[in-house]
């Protein structure tokens, strides 16, 4: 689902001493099927971005254009309904979203919203506590008897059911373990390429840019910065740190590499990356 | 959440802005027992001068002001057509059933009108020029007398202060809960009247619950910080009373003089 902005700009409490520009003149192409990282410090402006995207938010001036639906300073809340449907949104820590009387219930809130039939609802709700790993014996439960874990799952499971074609995700796996982290973040890659779903994921965290993204965004004080692939962004340890970003822990290694005069053919992003040149560096990969 | 911002702080440096919390406090208190003194439209007029007096005095935009009478608009049309209809004596204008449309009752209802616009503008005006923890501050030191009454005061001021510093909080938690909702397909403020009773369930737990934790965890947090009630506690932000204050007694206390000479004029 393609998604273009144009010389978008948002300021929060217009007319008011309280008046903040959030967005400067934002010019910029998501593509279709992609896996977009959107990366800057706090107060960047990464969620005031975010919410335009399925219309919470409506610019101040300029427009954007989600998936054909042009909407304009002047749309009507009314007519943006349908995009709520078609862009799912994860908001940070979306466990304070859950309210429902168990944990089925909540999951089928959103697909009930959105017409389908009590019955149908459970049904998808169930598929997708399955998809999060939620065990079947927590599914009549209150969701607020479960862990924080638990609950962050059914809150993702609670969006996928909506069955959006592209996911927002706004830092998804901030205060889980890192094994829920890992298998979080797995899920959503294997959704991305299994089922063609666009992800957009705001996050602090460059490993996973340098893990799942194939589109980076990057935002300082409201602006547009930089937009490529992250090979591209990453290049320049320079340039992320001249503006406060980190680098990926095995690019970080491969620059200290470097630094010790261990030339790498190219900037290594994953670790197998890393590894495979490493290992065709001392003498080929059947050596490993 | 643009409506909230009615009466909320504006940071600035004019003489109302450097008066003592007290001082302010008591004479809004006092603005509203002496506006009953008011009876013609001569003491009327004097108040509204007393009002706008201060309000250019406090350097604030008259927008603010007006922002929050219309915040309050439909009570007041409520209330002054309770009086407009319900007043007899005078001339009558129109009749039909117990409703009366009389010349007594016409001249209540401006009354009652202007007495609303001004009590909004006056506490508008303590609520823009006054930072919550002054007032809080204001009100402990006010309410201190009742301490011989056995009156909790230092543990109503705290409640006072918790409640005002945790608005703002709230606020930005329903607008996030309102958003995540919304993006799960809930509509608010649309739709029939019990659609819209029942999204406010989906937004209303989860506030409760978020709101319940939080205030677990402050009364964690103060715990282990030490906090033992306000038995011999210092405080950080210290009160000052200035001639302006004093001042601003003597200014308000010449007004009642007035009103109660004029309104037997």
């Amino acid at each position: 689902m393609a998604i273009t902005f144009k010389e978008l700009s948002y300021t929060y409490q217009a007319n008011t001493p309280f008046e903040y520009q959030a967005l400067t003149d934002i010019n910029l192409t998501i593509p279709d099927n992609s896996y977009t990282a959107i990366i800057g410090h706090t107060g960047s402006g990464k969620s005031t971005l975010l919410q335009h995207l399925n219309g919470l938010l409506r610019p101040t001036s300029g427009s954007l254009e989600v998936n054909g639906q042009l909407i304009t300073p002047q749309t009507k809340p009314k007519q943006l309904g349908d995009l709520r449907k078609e862009v799912g949104f994860v908001f940070q820590f979306p466990e304070a979203q859950l309210f429902e009387e168990t944990v089925l219930k909540d999951i089928a809130f959103g697909p009930k919203n959105f017409g389908k039939s009590e019955a149908e609802a459970l049904e998808i709700a169930k598929q997708k506590a399955k998809l999060v790993k939620l065990p079947e014996e927590l599914w009549e439960k209150s969701p607020f008897e479960l862990s924080g874990g638990q609950m962050r799952r059914v809150a993702i499971a609670g969006i996928l059911a909506m069955a959006p074609k592209t996911l927002i995700l706004d830092e998804p796996t901030a205060g889980l373990d890192p094994k829920g982290r890992l298998e979080m973040m797995e899920m959503f890659y294997k959704l991305h390429q299994a089922e063609g779903l666009d992800i957009i994921l705001v996050t602090h965290n460059m490993n996973d840019v340098a893990n799942y993204a194939d589109n980076v965004v990057v935002l300082e004080g409201g602006q547009l910065l930089k937009t490529g692939k992250p090979a591209e962004i990453f290049a320049s340890p320079e340039w992320l740190l001249a503006h406060h970003l980190g680098l990926p822990k095995t690019t970080a290694f491969a620059q200290e590499l470097k630094q010790r005069g261990i030339k790498l053919p190219s900037l290594p992003l994953k670790e197998a990356d890393l590894a495979k040149q490493l290992a065709t560096m001392i003498g080929g990969i059947g050596n490993e | 959440m643009n409506k909230f911002l009615l009466g909320r702080y504006i940071n600035g440096d004019s003489l109302v802005h450097q008066m003592d919390a007290r001082a302010k406090l008591a004479l809004s208190i006092y603005f509203i027992a002496i506006i009953f003194l008011a009876n013609n439209w001569v003491t009327y007029g004097l108040l509204l001068v007393l009002v706008l007096a201060c309000v250019a005095l406090s350097k604030i935009r008259l927008g603010f002001f007006l922002r929050g009478v219309s915040a309050m608009i439909w009570l007041i049309i409520f209330t002054v057509l309770l009086q407009v209809f319900f007043t007899t004596g005078g001339h009558v204008y129109w009749h039909w059933g117990i409703l009366n449309l009389t010349q007594y009752g016409l001249v209540r209802g401006a009354y009652v009108f202007c007495r609303f616009v001004l009590i909004i503008f006056m506490s508008t005006l303590l609520t823009l020029t006054t930072s919550p923890l002054e007032i809080s501050d204001g009100l402990e030191s006010l309410m201190n007398p009742l301490k011989y009454l056995k009156v909790p005061v230092y543990e109503i001021a705290l409640m006072l202060s918790i409640a005002l510093r945790f608005v703002p909080t709230l606020l930005d938690e329903t607008q996030k809960i309102m958003n995540a909702q919304r993006s799960r397909g809930v509509n608010f403020g649309e739709g029939k009247l019990m659609d819209q009773i029942k999204a406010v369930i989906p937004l209303l737990i989860p506030l409760f619950v978020s709101a319940i934790n939080r205030a677990e965890d402050l009364a964690t947090a103060m715990e282990a910080r030490g906090y033992r009630g306000g038995e011999g506690r210092t405080k950080y932000r210290q009160q000052s009373w200035h001639l302006k204050d004093t001042n601003a007694l003597i200014v308000f206390g010449l007004v009642t003089i007035a009103l109660l000479y004029l309104r037997t004029w």
